[in-house]
């Protein structure tokens, strides 16, 4: 009762305490002259999307022992957690802090003490090194009562979880969705349906209590209200200028990844949404001056995204839409409140991931068209296979379809180590000169 | 007899044939059905062509050859490509080189369970199964009748019998590693009653006592390349008294079809197959499993020989490492680049690994 009590008061009295010192601070500090940026002014949602970020991780220090605690991987359906009261710790999320954090080498090395090669998925090895450490960025995070993992990003995920399996000696619970090969075939469905049910099971054990059916049909409608409310900010980069940068939509992506299916996510977007439009109506662009307009493969690289975002802003190049950050936006289209499990299925094995290469180019050249880009980006990503094997043909297919210039540009998305910064800069410099 | 010539021979008795990617694959149901399966592994050595480099270098050899292989015209003498879902890089190539150019004969998937121990995922597995039997009848023209399966599976038993005996006879074998691979890998290519000849002969190089003599060491790890592996560990005063490569050990199912009949016994046999890592099988369940072979095969010593890059067999190392270090079992890993010979650096590894054990000294 009292864990219960600790943790409820951290997320609903310590944080917005907090919040409101810092804002009362800030108030009093005297303003500084704005620096020379190439960027426009930025979002005043970001100091919402601060609190709302710090909120769910302070609260999840108190959260073991008060409410079941679930590990879960960022395109597992949380739909059936969230009305069973679990508290969803995102590792990968939480992985990528890490990243802009610059902790990932120190972190990896402990994974690598620990026998996981340097070539496994720095995500992975990131989070391997936090459970080994115990070091994060966030303070603590809960131990698990349960490790949920859906395989519609990769294969990787589930090898990841066993590992976090054997250290805290608690359950896995697998949704297993098949690769889509042109169209998913019946027995496809049929199978990560049945997954659902069976998970739906482990869960209620855990949590101890049923999974009520209005519950859950609430939670699946916000989880489609929030995808949508995504989609709408990310819709109004359309516009030019763009209200903000594709860079600054890997940031504001945490709630509908971390905590898609609350009320709490789904007001941060409309805030968002609404600052964004207004922006869109008072010509306010994500950068002073927008030359050129770019598409953004892949995953971000979490520790150099000031550093290339900037040096591209500075010649005015924005990206003003990512397939990453579109992803979570058109997972929503197929959720139907009125079947929680069925619409579930069908949602998170057609995740962008999931599907095969014409359906990955069929994507990009849609970006391409709707947000009206001159050139692209691919993060040709080392810990990301399934995202990156196929990007050179995509390149040459993605500029003679979309009649754009398109660069491969190799990195990792965690790990420095795999990242060569001047070599980058020349590249990217050189892919800018070409647009004179 | 070449792999070319042997598919030509195939094909003059009206199968077709098919490539198939690593690693696990209902070998049953082509046999049932006539149809010839030709493996993959990369093959070793450098690519074949250009083609490997529209994957990055970053991305697991066998992927990056296979592609260059398949798009060059090396690959023209077969009908067909069967894609098993073995990890992500397979999963890709699936659809890069079907979809987007290098090979454009017909082109199939089979997608494992991952987990298989759920209810879910046998159902999906029998499900899988039948779905990829009916596109291999319209690929083949015959139609999969319950006696052909049985046969099939009957004659897949009896390879695998004689396989496992090989492979278990550790000091009794009287013929070198390097030889007894050759025999068990042409399997990868050779039409199954063909193999199963070989087999038989090779049966006979069983002796009643001790044969050889040497370290007995355990091998685990993706695809033993470059063959070279084997005359190197002889040479160092080794030999494999265990043998978990997933090209070879891992698809050794023992008994495990036994009384069942029809898709029964078909599934008992995926069933009964050794844990895999590229079929995400329990982790504990393979540490056991890989303890077992050590005692059983009275290995002192384990090499973990990988492929790089290949995540399902890396993400397993720490475990393996956490199963025989407290014992006392030391654990060379190795990684090659399917190479097509040893390096100088990996020679010495090997040598002094062996040494160490010779000399009765723990990692």
């Amino acid at each position: 009762m009292l864990r219960r009590a600790r943790y409820e008061a951290a997320g609903r009295v310590v944080v917005p305490f907090l919040a409101s010192l810092e804002a009362w601070q800030r108030r009093l500090r005297p303003r500084r002259a704005p620096r020379e940026s190439p960027f426009g002014p930025p979002l005043e949602s970001t100091r919402k999307l601060k609190e709302l970020m710090t909120a769910h991780y302070y609260q999840g220090r108190y959260a073991d022992g008060a409410v079941p605690v679930a590990w879960v991987t960022s395109g597992f359906p949380i739909e059936v957690l969230r009305p069973l009261g679990f508290h969803a710790v995102y590792p990968e999320n939480h992985a990528a802090l890490c990243g802009v954090r610059r902790i990932v080498p120190e972190l990896s090395d402990a994974a690598e003490a620990d026998g996981f090669s340097r070539d496994l998925c720095s995500y992975a090895r990131t989070d391997l090194g936090c459970v080994a450490t115990g070091r994060t960025p966030v303070g603590r995070l809960p131990r698990p009562d349960l490790l949920a993992c859906c395989t519609n990003i990769c294969q990787t995920v589930l090898y990841w979880y066993r590992a976090l399996a054997a250290r805290f000696g608690v359950p896995l619970v697998l949704v297993d969705t098949p690769y889509v090969y042109g169209e998913a075939k019946p027995h496809h469905a049929a199978y990560v349906r049945a997954q659902l049910e069976e998970l739906v099971q482990i869960a209620e054990r855990i949590a101890g209590r049923r999974v009520e059916p209005d519950a859950l049909a609430e939670v699946t409608r916000r989880a489609k209200e929030g995808s949508v409310l995504w989609g709408e900010c990310l819709a109004t980069a359309t516009s030019r200028p763009a209200p903000w940068t594709g860079f600054d939509g890997f940031f504001h992506i945490a709630p509908i990844v971390a905590l898609r299916g609350t009320e709490a996510c789904n007001a941060y977007y409309r805030q968002l949404r609404d600052e964004l439009r207004e922006r869109v109506r008072r010509g306010i662009g994500g950068l002073r001056e927008e030359r050129h307009r770019l598409l953004w493969d892949n995953l971000p690289i979490w520790f150099a995204v000031r550093e290339v975002s900037t040096l591209l802003a500075s010649r005015g190049f924005n990206f003003v839409c990512t397939s990453y950050t579109n992803a979570w936006a058109e997972a929503g289209s197929r959720v139907d409140p009125a079947d929680p499990l069925g619409s579930a299925g069908a949602a998170y094995t057609h995740v962008i991931l999931n599907q095969d290469l014409p359906h990955r180019l069929e994507t990009l050249g849609r970006l391409a068209r709707d947000y009206g880009v001159d050139g692209a980006v691919l993060h040709s990503d080392r810990s990301c296979k399934p995202y990156s094997i196929g990007q050179v043909d995509l390149k040459e297919r993605l500029a003679a379809d979309a009649g754009i210039r398109v660069l491969l540009l190799e990195a990792d998305h965690n790990d420095p180590r795999a990242w060569a910064s001047e070599q980058a800069d020349g590249r990217l410099t050189a892919f800018m000169e070409s647009f004179a | 007899m070449t792999r070319r010539e042997h598919i030509e021979a195939q094909r003059e008795r009206g199968r077709r044939s098919l490539a198939v990617l690593p690693v696990h694959y209902p070998k049953e149901l082509l046999t049932a059905l006539g149809v010839h399966a030709v493996e993959l592994w990369g093959p070793p050595g450098a690519p074949r062509g250009d083609d490997a480099g529209r994957i990055q270098a970053y991305v697991c050899p066998v992927v990056r050859n296979a592609l260059a292989f398949l798009a060059s015209a090396a690959a023209d003498a077969v009908d067909g490509v069967l894609f098993p879902h073995t990890c992500d890089s397979v999963q890709q190539l699936a659809t890069l080189a079907p979809d987007f150019g290098g090979w454009s004969k017909p082109a199939f998937t089979f997608q494992h369970p991952r987990g298989s121990s759920r209810p879910s995922a046998r159902a999906f597995l029998e499900a899988e199964l039948r779905s990829l039997a009916r596109d291999l009848e319209d690929f083949s023209g015959r139609r999969l009748d319950p006696e052909r399966l049985a046969a099939a599976v009957a004659l897949h038993d009896e390879i695998d019998r004689l396989r496992a005996a090989l492979l278990d006879a550790g000091p009794r074998l009287a013929i070198p590693d390097a030889e007894l691979y050759a025999i068990l890998r042409r399997g990868e290519w050779l039409w199954p009653e063909e193999h199963l000849a070989e087999l038989r002969a090779a049966r006979a190089a069983v002796a009643a006592a001790p044969a050889r003599a040497g370290i007995p060491v355990l091998v685990t790890g993706y695809v033993p390349e470059p063959m070279e592996f084997f005359d190197v560990l002889a040479r160092a005063g080794a030999f494999v008294a265990g043998d978990d490569y997933a090209a070879v050990g891992r698809r050794v199912v023992r008994g495990g079809s036994a009384g069942a009949t029809g898709w029964a016994r078909l599934l008992a046999r995926y069933a009964s197959a050794p844990p895999c890592p590229t079929r995400v099988t329990d982790q504990p369940l393979r540490m056991r499993y890989l303890a077992d072979l050590l005692e059983r095969s009275g290995a002192r010593g384990v090499i973990v020989h990988g492929v790089k890059f290949c995540e399902p067999e890396l993400f397993d190392v720490p475990a393996i490492r956490a199963t025989f270090g407290p014992r006392g079992i030391p654990v060379l890993q190795l990684e090659s680049e399917l190479e097509s010979q040893l390096s100088a650096q990996a020679e010495t590894r090997i040598e002094a690994f062996v040494e160490m054990l010779a000399s009765g000294r723990a990692a």
